[in-house]
């Protein structure tokens, strides 16, 4: 079952550095800022998910000892990513000089476990559900359904998160792990419509049509 | 709501305006800029030479005032924001 699950990673791998890919492209034509916090949130993601998928994977075919910071740093760039998909709703919400609704949502950090995988989980959950909470709110503005789809699957990976975090506390639960890990990559899945959008419309990345 | 734009985003707004308001085809006055992109002249002097000297707005020369027009160029630029805006809107993003 861990095999899968890392395998898995690696499609988390593939989306994200295909959303990075298409932000990066518009960054370079249109040099916007928000576009460049997305290349940047989708790269730590995909690092983060290349981390942990080959962590796992070296766990499991070699049996290769892994060093606990080789972890950490996975889910470092998974929490860095989240971060900036947060942040970038975050400036979102100064710009517009409104109140965000996502601040109503107090972080309440988890300290009892006193563990960096624990903290950083509980933050990477925290950073999605704000995201969820913006997207949302920016549905209730423009209407596109392609806001609303993404609402959706940014809260599969907030949820995948949340169960990661149960994980933690169930050790032995490995359906968790890996129940965890299929709603991260349906998530991730549909955040991938924005990206086919490009390839359906014909949209070359190039700038032409 | 008061909303704060990015300075791609003026410059999209200006080149939107440029493109539909010039419906005679002899291109767009500083007044009608100004009054649809709602910043200061100065700010939109100084915009307007930007733009035209990276080629997006082309200056049309008149007796006594200047007028502006989307170029070729200008129109591709639109067409890309068009689409990332859209692409940055699907993440509840703005550009």
């Amino acid at each position: 079952m861990e095999m899968i699950s890392d395998v898995l990673q690696f499609i988390g791998v593939f989306v994200s550095f295909s959303i990075a890919y298409v932000a990066y492209h518009g960054v370079r034509r249109i040099h916007s800022s928000s576009l460049l916090r997305l290349t940047a949130a989708f790269v730590f993601l995909g690092f983060g998910f290349a981390v942990e998928g080959f962590v796992g994977l070296s766990q499991v075919i070699s049996n290769l000892p892994f060093s606990t910071m080789a972890v950490v740093a996975g889910l470092l760039f998974e929490t860095t990513g989240y971060f900036f998909l947060a942040f970038s709703h975050a400036l979102d919400v100064m710009m517009s000089k409104r109140m965000g609704v996502a601040l109503l949502i107090f972080p309440v950090i988890s300290l009892s476990g006193a563990q960096l995988v624990d903290i950083l989980s509980t933050l990477s959950f925290y950073f999605v559900l704000y995201g969820v909470v913006e997207t949302v709110y920016s549905y209730a503005r423009t209407r596109k359904p392609d806001t609303l789809l993404i609402a959706v699957g940014l809260a599969m990976i907030s949820l995948g998160t949340f169960v990661q975090w149960l994980s933690l506390l169930y050790l032995n639960v490995d359906v968790l792990l890996l129940l965890q890990i299929i709603m991260k990559e349906i998530g991730l899945l549909i955040l991938f419509t924005p990206v086919l959008n490009f390839a359906v419309g014909r949209v070359r990345l190039d700038g032409t049509i | 709501m008061v909303q704060y734009r990015t300075q791609v985003r003026i410059i999209a707004d200006v080149l939107s305006t440029a493109k539909d308001m010039n419906t005679e085809g002899n291109g767009v006055g500083v007044t009608t800029l100004l009054r649809k992109g709602n910043m200061s002249y100065s700010r939109m002097s100084k915009l307007l030479s930007e733009l035209v000297g990276s080629g997006l707005l082309t200056e049309l020369n008149g007796d006594k005032i200047s007028k502006y027009m989307i170029s070729e160029k200008g129109t591709q630029f639109l067409t890309v924001y068009r689409q990332f805006e859209d692409f940055a809107q699907s993440f509840g993003l703005r550009l």
